[in-house]
This record gives C-alpha cells, sequence and structure tokens, in this order.
C-alpha cells in the first residue's frame, strides 16, 4: 500500500510535501509529523528500495537486511537457538545471558539483558544485524540501533504460529531460507505425529501450575496451551485468553483438573502444602513433572515438547 | 570569597563527572577515540556509542538532577518542611499511576508513556492543591502537605491493584519504569526537558525572595505583604510540574529532591536564590554520578538508576543529620 501511495503522490523524483505552497507545507509536515509512515514511504520512494515487509514492531525491514549479514547479534534465546538451528550459529558475535542453548550458543559473546539491552555492549560487538524480542521496552534500542546505521529486526516469539513466521522471516534474513524450510518442515511433522497419535485417546483435564503465590496458570494465549492440546491434554483455563492468567486456589479445587503439570520446584511445593492437599489431582498423587527447560519457549524443540507432554498424559504411548 | 571558590569547586566536580560520563561505558574506549567521536570522526560504533548513546544520557542525567533538586529546594523552603520533596507530595504516585495504566492498556510505547505519567502526576498535583485550597485557603503549609501526601497513597494503592492483575510483560514494563533510568535518552527528551527546566528554574529563582519570606512563617509573611497561602501553592505548582516533567522524561528518580537542598544547606547556604542554583548543581552532580555508577557497577547490566541515587545520596544525608544533631 505504502509503494503505491507515494508512487502515486511522487511527481518527478522528489518528496512530494516539499512541493507544496509554504502555508500547505507546514499542514503537510504536520500531517507527516503525526503519521511517521508517510514520511517512511516518501524516503523508501526517494531512495526506490521497495522494502514492503515489516516486523513485530511494524518498523520496515530494510533492504540491507537481505544481505546476508556476516555479524548477528541475537538478543533473545528463542532465536539464538533457531539462528543456531539455522546453520547460522558461527556468524553469531553477540546473544543474552539466558541464551544457553544449544551448548555452542555459551562460547558466544554475552551482552547481558535482551529486554532493555544494553546498547552501547551490542554496538561494540560490531553487528550487521540485531535480532530483538518485540517487546514494547526493546523499541527504544531498536530506534537506538537503526540510528546507529544497523539492520534490526523485531520478532514476537511467543506461539506456534510465530515460530513458523520467524523461522521464515530470519532464514530469509540470514540467507539460509532452505534450512529455515526444512526446520519448519521438522517441526510441523513431529507434532502432527504427537496430535494423531493423541487424538483418539482420551483427553485429562490439567492444571498447568506456573507460580505459587499467586497462582499463575496458561490460559488460550500461550504456545503451552497449544502445546497441551497436541499432547492430548485440556486446559481447565482454556477459556481465559491471557496467555498467563492469575486464577484462586477455590477455583482449581472447584474445576478439580485430573492431571497437575508443573515444574520440579513446583511440584515440591505443591505436594508439600496443606493448603494443596484440597485439589484431589494432588491427594491423589497425579502431580507431574514437565522439563521447563525444554517446554519453556516456542524452539526448534516445540514438537518434542509436545511429546514430553503426551508422554506424561498418556502413559504407554507410543512415539 | 570562600564561598565562591567552594562552589567553583562544586561546579568543577559536576564537570569532570559529566566528562567521566561521556568517557566511560560498558565499553572501555580510549579518551583519543571518544574526543574524536564527539566531533563526527572515527570509527562509525564509536562515533554512535559516543554521539547518541553516552551524550543524550548524560546531559539528560544533568537536567533531571538538576530540576529534582531546585523543585526540592523550593518545596522545603515554600512549605517550611523539611521533608517536603516532589515525591513525597504525589508527584511521582500520580506520574506512576498514570504510566501503570498506560501500560495496563497496551500504550507503552517511548511516545504515550511519558505523556502519561506526566497526565498523572498533573492530576495528582491539582487534586491536592484543590484539596488544600478548599480547605479555606489558611496559609497553613500542612494542609498542602497533607493532601500531598493522602493523594500519594491513594495512587500506590491504585498502582498495587492495576499491577496485581496485570500481565507479566506488563508489570515488568511498570517496575522498570518505576526504578529509573535516563538509559532511553534521545535528543528530543533532552529539548524538552530542557526547556522545562530552563522555564521552571528561572520562575524558582524569581521567587526566590518569596520562598525566603515564606521560610519566615505566616506572620511575617502577612507583616511584609506577601499572601502566604496563595504564594506557596503557585510555588508548589511550579515545583511540581517540573519534577513531573522529569519524571516523564526519566522515570521515578528517588531521594534527589529530598537530599539535594539539604547538602546545599549543610555547606552554609540560607538564602532561596543560592539554595536553588546550589541544588541545581548537586543534583546535577548527584544524578550523572550515579547514572555512572549504575552504568559500570556490573556491566553489560545495569542498576536501577533511583535506587542508586538513593544508594548514594543516603549515607552523605546521614553525616549530615548526625552533625546538626
Amino acid at each position: 500500500m505504502r509503494s503505491v501511495a507515494a508512487g502515486h503522490l511522487l511527481l518527478g523524483d522528489r518528496c512530494p510535501f516539499l512541493r507544496l505552497a509554504p502555508r500547505l507545507r507546514f499542514l503537510a509536515i504536520l500531517t507527516a509529523v503525526a503519521s511517521l509512515g508517510a514520511l517512511t514511504a516518501c524516503g523508501d520512494a526517494h531512495r526506490a528500495a521497495p522494502a514492503l515487509e515489516v516486523d513485530d514492531f511494524g518498523d520496515t525491514i530494510r533492504a540491507g537486511t537481505r544481505t546476508n549479514p556476516a555479524r548477528i547479534a541475537s538478543l533473545n534465546p528463542a532465536t539464538t537457538e533457531l539462528l543456531f538451528a539455522l546453520g547460522a550459529g558461527p556468524r553469531l558475535v553477540a546473544r543474552t545471558t539466558w541464551d544457553v542453548w544449544p551448548d555452542a550458543a555459551r562460547a558466544v559473546a554475552d551482552v547481558g539483558p535482551g529486554l532493555r539491552p544494553n546498547v552501547e555492549a551490542v554496538l561494540a560487538r560490531h553487528p550487521n544485524l540485531v535480532v530483538l524480542y518485540a517487546s514494547a521496552e526493546n523499541r527504544v534500542a531498536a530506534e537506538q540501533l537503526r540510528a546507529a546505521g544497523i539492520s534490526v529486526i523485531a520478532l514476537r516469539t511467543d506461539k506456534l504460529a510465530d515460530f513458523v513466521r520467524t523461522s521464515r522471516e530470519l532464514g530469509r534474513a540470514v540467507g539460509e531460507s532452505a534450512s529455515a524450510a526444512t526446520v519448519i518442515d521438522t517441526m510441523q511433522r513431529t507434532l502432527a505425529h504427537v496430535r494423531a497419535a493423541t487424538l483418539h485417546l482420551e483427553h485429562p483435564t490439567v492444571f498447568w501450575h506456573v507460580w505459587d503465590s499467586p497462582i499463575y496458570t496458561i490460559g488460550a494465549g500461550s504456545f503451552l496451551d497449544e502445546l497441551l492440546t497436541i499432547a492430548g491434554g485440556t486446559n481447565i483455563y482454556a477459556d481465559r485468553t491471557e496467555p498467563s492468567p492469575q486464577v484462586s486456589l477455590e477455583d482449581v479445587i472447584a474445576r478439580d483438573p485430573r492431571i497437575i503439570l508443573a515444574g520440579a520446584s513446583g511440584k515440591s511445593s505443591l505436594t508439600s502444602s496443606p493448603l494443596w492437599q484440597g485439589v484431589r489431582a494432588v491427594r491423589e498423587h497425579r502431580v507431574f513433572v514437565i522439563d521447563t527447560n525444554l517446554v519453556g519457549r516456542p524452539s526448534v524443540r516445540a514438537g518434542e515438547a509436545a511429546a514430553s507432554i503426551a508422554r506424561l498424559l498418556h502413559p504407554g504411548i507410543e512415539l | 570569597m570562600r564561598a565562591a571558590l567552594l562552589w567553583l569547586g562544586i561546579a568543577l566536580v559536576v564537570l569532570a563527572l559529566a566528562i567521566a560520563a561521556i568517557a566511560y561505558g560498558a565499553v572501555p574506549l580510549s579518551a583519543h577515540a571518544v574526543i574524536d567521536a564527539i566531533g563526527g570522526r572515527g570509527d562509525a560504533v564509536t562515533v554512535a556509542i559516543v554521539r547518541t548513546l553516552r551524550l543524550p544520557r548524560a546531559v539528560l542525567a544533568l537536567l533531571v538532577g538538576a530540576g529534582l533538586g531546585m523543585a526540592g529546594a523550593a518545596l522545603q523552603g515554600a512549605l517550611r518542611n523539611a521533608l517536603a520533596e516532589p515525591y513525597l507530595l504525589g508527584v511521582s504516585g500520580g506520574a506512576a499511576v498514570g504510566a501503570v495504566a498506560a501500560v495496563a492498556l497496551g500504550a507503552s510505547g517511548p511516545l504515550m508513556l511519558p505523556l502519561a505519567s506526566f497526565a498523572g502526576a498533573a492530576l495528582a498535583i491539582g487534586v491536592a492543591l484543590g484539596v488544600a485550597r478548599a480547605s479555606g485557603g489558611r496559609a497553613d503549609p500542612r494542609v498542602l502537605l497533607m493532601a500531598g501526601v493522602i493523594v500519594g497513597a491513594f495512587a500506590n494503592a491504585a498502582i498495587m491493584v492495576m499491577l496485581s492483575n496485570a500481565p507479566p510483560n506488563a508489570v515488568r514494563n511498570a517496575l522498570w519504569w518505576m526504578m529509573g533510568s535516563v538509559a532511553d535518552a534521545g535528543w528530543v527528551t533532552v529539548a524538552w526537558l530542557a526547556v522545562y527546566v530552563a522555564l521552571g528554574g528561572a520562575l524558582l529563582l524569581w521567587l526566590a525572595r518569596e520562598i525566603d519570606i515564606l521560610s519566615l512563617g505566616e506572620e511575617s509573611a502577612a507583616a511584609l505583604g506577601v499572601d502566604a497561602a496563595r504564594s506557596s501553592r503557585s510555588i508548589f505548582l511550579i515545583a511540581a510540574l517540573l519534577s513531573a516533567a522529569t519524571v516523564a522524561a526519566a522515570g521515578l528518580v528517588g531521594f534527589v529532591g529530598l537530599v539535594v537542598p539539604h547538602l546545599v544547606r549543610s555547606v552554609g547556604v540560607r538564602r532561596h536564590r543560592a539554595l536553588i542554583a546550589g541544588a541545581a548543581l548537586m543534583g546535577a552532580g548527584l544524578v550523572v554520578a550515579a547514572d555512572l555508577v549504575a552504568r559500570l557497577a556490573r556491566p553489560p547490566a545495569e542498576l536501577p538508576l533511583g535506587a542508586v541515587t538513593a544508594l548514594l545520596g543516603v549515607p552523605f544525608f546521614l553525616v549530615q543529620l548526625r552533625r546538626l544533631s
């Protein structure tokens, strides 16, 4: 839409705002400031670079991003893991403190946090491309990096669909589109396999324990809910749309889940708490431990994660 | 003469701190490279680090400190209370409510957050002033203080209610904002805060004689022809708006408004014109120093600026308190 509108407005090679009468020009500049999109359209048309795709901040991904960057900074564990899977691991020059999978990631320079990253430390690694998590607090960092002339892609990595989109986008940005297609295909095939294996089994009701005080669980907005469904379970809080809703113990008791899934420390706190004895699944010892490192984020290993959940819910299942 | 030398010394220390803020950061750079980069020469990355990150950041820290210092000095004088400071009077609470509400509603971008926090602070200031005015207009600064503190308490409760139901992302974003930071500094923010600090500072300096009179007590003020109630309200308004602007630019940077005026008084300054000017200088120095510590303590991670100002300011303050008693 942008390039069409800009092309239509452009007479000759100049930006249309500069051709207006002075009084109108003032108005036009006001309008332009109000909608930065228009300014971008002007600049892009001027450079005649048809960069129409946008990242998850809605920012245009510049054409320069496509030129196979030699030095990549990935400030999100999910994208770091993905870049290694795409075969771009050797080109990584910066990661966050939390990017420790696969093991080879530990050898990449640690530049601190991935939310509100230290822009100075990132710049010092001389990246051509920085991959950020598209969260509101990273917006300023994206602007500061772009101001320093570096390509930035901000990507959301919250759901399984995001993973597919992110893989495709990153694959294209780092020149590994073929690997991206393989990675997506492998993950989707494993997921389809798990889904097919559990489809005709009875789906037990599940309470997914995230946090104790206050009690947080997973809602329909979480990719964990997607994994749970594929693994053949029914989330008792699938009616909540948020990714991680806060719930009350009374309500958990009332919904009477058949199975509780929790991390290792979560399980020990649930089983030792007298309050949680009110939940039948706790009394009857059906609290199972999930590998939080494996299921922690939508990643290359999402298929493996779904299979591990399916084995807990359906003992003896062949996968 | 001795006083002039002392202030020259303090000014030089602040200047040195500002230079250090540009020379030092998470990435070690040589003095030569930094000087070249300021002039726009040399390696593009170094130029970006110095010109788009460190320079606006150092200037923003100076402005935030100067604004909070002046606001604190004026409020403590006008309200005749050593504990009066912008944050105690509902400004921080109102600003935080605005910011948290914006975050909770999903409008947490770099444009909306400052606007929302300023609007929240302005609302809190308005309520506090309205209550003080409705109380009969008697020249009792305690009414204004009480109104501010109570508005602040209400704001805290509202923040807790909003955060208890907010998704983890929003809570994290709001907490970061409440801990204060000048990391997001850009020239646009610096420019508009500079306008606020210059205007607010000029107004407070212009009203400094009135603050001198107010600090003598309401009867002396009346005898000298000053309407104490009216005058303290307008000083409250200017100081509060000035601190609201700093909050919008850098989040909550606590303790500067409370501590800095006392530090200036401890070197013998009594008249408010000098007190406000001195508080601007020392406030600027304290926040730049705190930001330097925040950046260098454990790079590449940063400490929350609002906590570091208190960690640096409190020991000074306690030493001064001991000396007084």
